[in-house]
């Protein structure tokens, strides 16, 4: 039979899977600027940043078929209210809060299914930087919501490291400032990675995030402010990231 | 499974349409409460597909609304030109704006040209039941750039949904009719429409709408609301504003087309310009 020990035991086996499988995961940005919001990380070959509706992108870390299921789940949710109420009933709070997480939770708890292993950034861009917002969703069902800006890493320590380095900051960037800090953070991000793991890589950590840069590029998407389309979501162009 | 989603970006998997059960009619059917809008018209010009259209909307005999859109893009590349049930064919478009939004941002490529044309007989055969019941029938004409072979392309529509490629123009609604032939005059005497430039393909497009108006008591005229002009090019979506329309009505007030047209055209987001 099933004991309540089985149960916690069973939760922490589940935990301790996806959290292995978080670790190598390239961490994700989101900081709100003057003129929008912005999403960055880098990627191997697959996208990574996605638009969910008019004035709403994802990025996770994770699975990639644990991401792209979250991401089609995310669509559906948001273009069936879109269509059957209007765009402006479209809201990240009801999306991650009433859509994602409780799915997400079941499948955690469920000892019959595989877990998702995913960490994932949602974000919503307001009339006012104050008034953008970002859901961190994790695998577990758990969210949390920021302002000005948020981290998903595929650890405490990575996580720790970039929210430090984005927490010095205390005004509202332009989109150029933004990215540097957004480079910034990575680069603590993955500096914090190689002190998580053995020390012998740390001999020529020089620049954790031009190395990550050598297996990848860095991926970055908008959404703008002031712009009049109703879609307000963009990927910023190479040139733009560089 | 944990999460549920629809792989294949259908969207009417999604959604449906509300599709009222109608009881069938014993008598004659007079849908007075079915909006209608009138003539709406499509010519290939130089760069690409001229859309214009009155903005009458009628009930039986009664106008309705003097002010409304007919002509509405579905994304970038796409218009579409609305007669007949009005609550009908505004729905349709909202849904295939959606489902064409859905599917690009779902399946992370656009939907073909061949797709869209797809989904609008989708829409279409799905009206039928009610189409038949004698409410309901609305005539779309589908303007597209498309963008595979760099060319305008205009497809009419019945309400079951046959799709009909027209190799220069189209026109739809009740004041359709009494102009049909002026097209072929129009190619005949001074040329086909896909040589002509904007300018001049909008002064034809004009006089050809003022003529329906003329003949047919539900499209409207110009007298206190201008009609409506988009067209969708290489570039995206025209919109040619009402100031640059009254200017070129204004030297039609003697009743003669004028010699020449100045007009700017600004391109739009497509869905800036739509509600």
């Amino acid at each position: 039979m099933y004991s309540p020990y089985d149960f916690n035991q069973s939760i922490a086996h589940r935990a301790e899977y996806v959290e292995e499988r978080l670790k190598a995961g390239m961490p994700v940005i989101g900081i709100s600027f003057d003129n929008g919001v912005l999403l960055f990380t880098i990627k191997r070959t697959q996208r990574k940043v996605f638009e969910i509706y008019d004035q709403m992108m994802y990025s996770a870390i994770g699975n990639q078929a644990d991401v792209e299921a979250v991401r089609l789940a995310s669509i559906d949710f948001a273009h069936q209210e879109g269509f059957s109420r209007s765009p402006d009933d479209v809201s990240i709070q009801r999306l991650v809060g009433f859509a994602i997480s409780p799915p997400l939770k079941r499948a955690f708890g469920d000892p019959m299914t595989t877990p998702n292993v995913l960490r994932a950034l949602f974000a919503e861009i307001g009339a006012t930087p104050e008034k953008d917002q970002f859901f961190v969703l994790n695998y577990d069902g758990e969210f949390s919501n920021h302002v000005k800006f948020a981290v998903a890493g595929g650890s405490d320590a990575v996580e720790d490291a970039m929210r430090e380095s984005l927490a010095a900051h205390d005004d509202v960037p332009d989109l150029q400032t933004a990215l540097s800090r957004a480079r910034e953070a990575v680069r603590a991000g993955l500096r914090g990675r190689l002190s998580d793991e053995d020390e012998d890589s740390g001999e020529e950590s020089g620049d954790a995030l031009e190395k990550a840069l050598e297996k990848g590029e860095i991926e970055a998407a908008i959404l703008e402010r002031n712009t009049p389309r109703e879609s307000k979501f963009r990927l910023l162009t190479t040139s733009e990231v560089s | 499974m944990s999460f549920q989603f629809n792989a294949t970006g259908d969207f009417s998997r999604l959604v449906s349409l509300p599709t009222p059960e109608i009881p069938a009619a014993t008598s004659s059917v007079s849908p007075s409460f079915d909006t209608h809008g009138t003539t709406v018209i499509a010519v290939k010009y130089k760069d690409g597909v001229l859309n214009v259209a009155d903005r009458r909307a009628t009930a039986g005999m009664a106008i309705m609304y003097d002010r409304s859109e007919k002509i509405l893009p579905l994304d970038d590349h796409t218009l579409v030109s609305i007669s007949g049930s009005f609550a009908k064919a505004v729905e349709i478009a909202r849904f295939l704006r959606h489902s064409f939004k859905y599917y690009s941002r779902s399946q992370l490529q656009p939907m073909s040209l061949e797709g869209k044309l797809s989904e609008m007989t989708k829409a279409l055969v799905q009206n039928l039941p009610m189409a038949l019941q004698g409410v309901g029938t609305f005539v779309p004409v589908l303007s597209a750039w498309d963008v595979q072979n760099d060319e305008g392309r205009i497809y009419a529509f019945d309400p079951m949904g046959a799709r009909f490629e027209s190799t220069d123009f189209s026109a739809a609604g009740s004041g359709s009719a009494p102009i049909r032939g002026s097209f072929d005059y129009i190619t005949r005497t001074k040329g086909p429409f896909a040589e002509m430039d904007l300018q001049t393909a909008l002064r034809e497009c004009l006089v050809l709408l003022d003529i329906a108006a003329d003949l047919d008591a539900a499209t409207g005229g110009y007298a206190k609301i201008l009609p409506s002009a988009k067209a969708v090019t290489r570039e995206g979506i025209l919109n040619l504003d009402e100031a640059q329309l009254q200017a070129v009505l204004d030297q039609m007030r003697d009743g003669l087309a004028p010699q020449t047209v100045n007009i700017k055209a600004e391109r739009v987001e497509a869905d800036v310009v739509s509600n």
